[in-house]
């Protein structure tokens, strides 16, 4: 009996998936020109800001509204294949059901990773050329830095809860829809709603921007905001591989 | 080698296999038959680990699918022509395939070559029809150059041509000591093709048989004789079934061809034909599901 696939094979063949489509090009063209030029807009209209952290946190903000294609991209990845019946030439060439969603999610949120940092450099850029600063924007500015670290982990983690949630609903509208409402619906709604639990409630939920700035939404403190996308996305991973396990395609 | 141990699915109100137990052998066309709806499809799925039995195990090369460490090195499977994103390349889809089990991806071009899809293999499958999405499914079967296919009506689909090339690959992978497993409704197709033969009817197995016993068991024997009605009564008088066929022929089910003749002989009737004509396939097929076809026309 031969050993297994090796894991980095699958994630070639799920490169391979995802790079063969369409939509992958659609979704990453449309990411980085939402969030790309809504940064750049952004810093332009900011004459000045009092610190550079507030400088890039502003030059960030396109990444509230872009991050819903990161969305349509996780999603899409697993749905077109319940969609399309190619899931059960999938699982037939991989039958480990778990492997094959943990590559894809690999893969997918790596691109997710790729795309956001490439984003967070030029939006960095922008506040460093177009905003005026005290000092001006330092690459090496710890608060910078971080603040750019945790927006392009936020992105990834998107990625992961994207795929996620594809695995659970296995339905395109349904899982863009969820997924809509529970990163950019619902968070703003709640905080425009007032009222202390409300505000919990949305304190709660994985919205797209982490932290004080939190886009619309309630903030919290990043540490916070931080562990509870990461719980959102782990917890609905672990669903949508119990789910893909036991159930039949 | 494919080993059904008491499969059984259960569906909320259906039992679509019903306590299956299956041995399909190496070296041999098996041909995998039965109404629509018969549960073929899904014995299929459930070989393959797509579908979890509610009873009862399917084994491959004596383990369960899942199991296979490279499953595409040891089973090929197509399931529905239509499984593929149809905005993927022949070709993307392939290497994808070839690429989850480490497969080298000259394979990729081989099966596209021999399927005879090279000058489609770069465009998007959503403009292909059926029998390319067969030919497509067939060589995502054969990427691995497997020792089982599992072949889930191939045929379908395909013109003359395609038909034959499938019966002659089917033939060619038996002979190599491969097993192949083929399902069809399409029973005049079996006829050429299948050595052994597996009947369904509403999730249970009707025949498990080599292809010459079936046709066999529904033989007759056809006989033409200017007196024939003093034939058929000495035919029937010696336990025999006897119709009178629409070109004045006799069809006697019951004797065999010497037990015909010596009853002419013994009467003195003269003889002008005696012959025995195998059921087609059809036919005998007909006889067996006759009463466990799921979905039949209303006949008005």
């Amino acid at each position: 009996m031969s050993r297994g696939v090796p894991f980095g094979a699958l994630l070639r063949s799920e490169w391979t998936k995802l790079r063969s489509v369409r939509s992958t090009w659609w979704c990453t063209c449309l990411y980085l020109l939402t969030v790309g030029g809504s940064g750049w807009l952004a810093a332009a209209s900011t004459d000045s800001s009092a610190r550079a952290a507030i400088a890039v946190q502003t030059a960030l903000t396109g990444f509230g509204i872009g991050q819903l294609v990161l969305v349509v991209l996780g999603v899409l990845a697993v749905t077109t294949e319940f969609a399309s019946g190619s899931v059960l030439v999938s699982l037939t060439a991989v039958p480990r059901r778990t492997r094959l969603l943990v590559a894809k999610t690999v893969v997918v949120t790596a691109w997710c990773l790729l795309l956001s940092a490439v984003l967070a450099v030029v939006c960095a850029l922008a506040a460093r050329t177009l905003t005026a600063v005290p000092g001006g924007v330092q690459p090496a500015d710890p608060e910078v830095l971080r603040i750019l670290g945790l927006q392009v982990a936020a992105a990834g983690l998107v990625g992961v809860l994207s795929v996620a949630l594809g695995a659970v609903l296995r339905s395109t509208a349904g899982a863009v829809g969820l997924g809509t409402a529970l990163v950019f619906v619902l968070p703003p709604a709640l905080a425009l709603a007032g009222g202390a639990v409300a505000s919990r409630v949305s304190q709660g939920l994985p919205a797209l921007r982490v932290g004080e700035d939190a886009f619309l939404a309630v903030g919290t403190t990043w540490p916070v905001g931080m562990g509870i996308l990461v719980a959102w996305a782990a917890a609905t991973w672990i669903a949508g591989a119990a789910l893909l396990e036991r159930r039949d395609v | 080698m494919i080993e059904l141990d008491g499969l059984t699915k259960q569906y909320r109100s259906r039992v679509a296999v019903d306590d299956l137990t299956v041995t399909v052998e190496p070296g041999r066309v098996t041909g995998f038959l039965g109404p629509n709806g018969s549960g073929k499809t899904t014995t299929m799925r459930c070989v393959l680990g797509l579908t979890r039995p509610t009873a009862g195990t399917a084994h491959v090369l004596g383990r369960p699918y899942r199991e296979l460490a490279r499953p595409m090195r040891r089973v090929g499977a197509l399931i529905d022509p239509r499984a593929r994103h149809p905005g993927r390349t022949a070709h993307a889809h392939l290497l994808a395939l070839a690429q989850s089990n480490a497969l080298p991806r000259h394979r990729v071009d081989d099966v596209i070559e021999m399927v005879g899809l090279e000058s489609v293999a770069h465009d998007r499958v959503r403009g292909f029809s059926l029998g390319m999405g067969q030919r497509l499914g067939i060589a995502a079967a054969l990427l691995g150059d497997p020792d089982v296919l599992l072949l889930d009506e191939p045929v379908n689909g395909l013109d003359p041509e395609g038909i034959r090339w499938v019966r002659e690959l089917l033939r060619d992978l038996a002979d190599e000591g491969r097993t192949v497993l083929v399902s069809s409704h399409l029973m005049s197709e079996m006829e050429d093709t299948a050595d052994h033969l597996v009947v369904l009817g509403r999730g249970r197995l009707l025949a498990d048989l080599p292809m010459d016993e079936l046709l066999g068991a529904h033989a007759a024997v056809r006989v033409r004789s200017p007196q024939a009605p003093l034939l058929a009564a000495a035919l029937q008088r010696a336990g025999a079934t006897v119709r009178l066929q629409g070109d004045g022929s006799l069809r006697v089910d019951g004797l065999d061809t010497a037990d015909v003749g010596d009853v002419a002989f013994e009467i003195g009737v003269r003889v002008h034909e005696l012959s025995r004509v195998t059921a087609s396939l059809e036919a005998a097929y007909l006889a067996l599901t006759g009463d466990d076809v799921e979905y039949r026309a209303a006949v008005p």
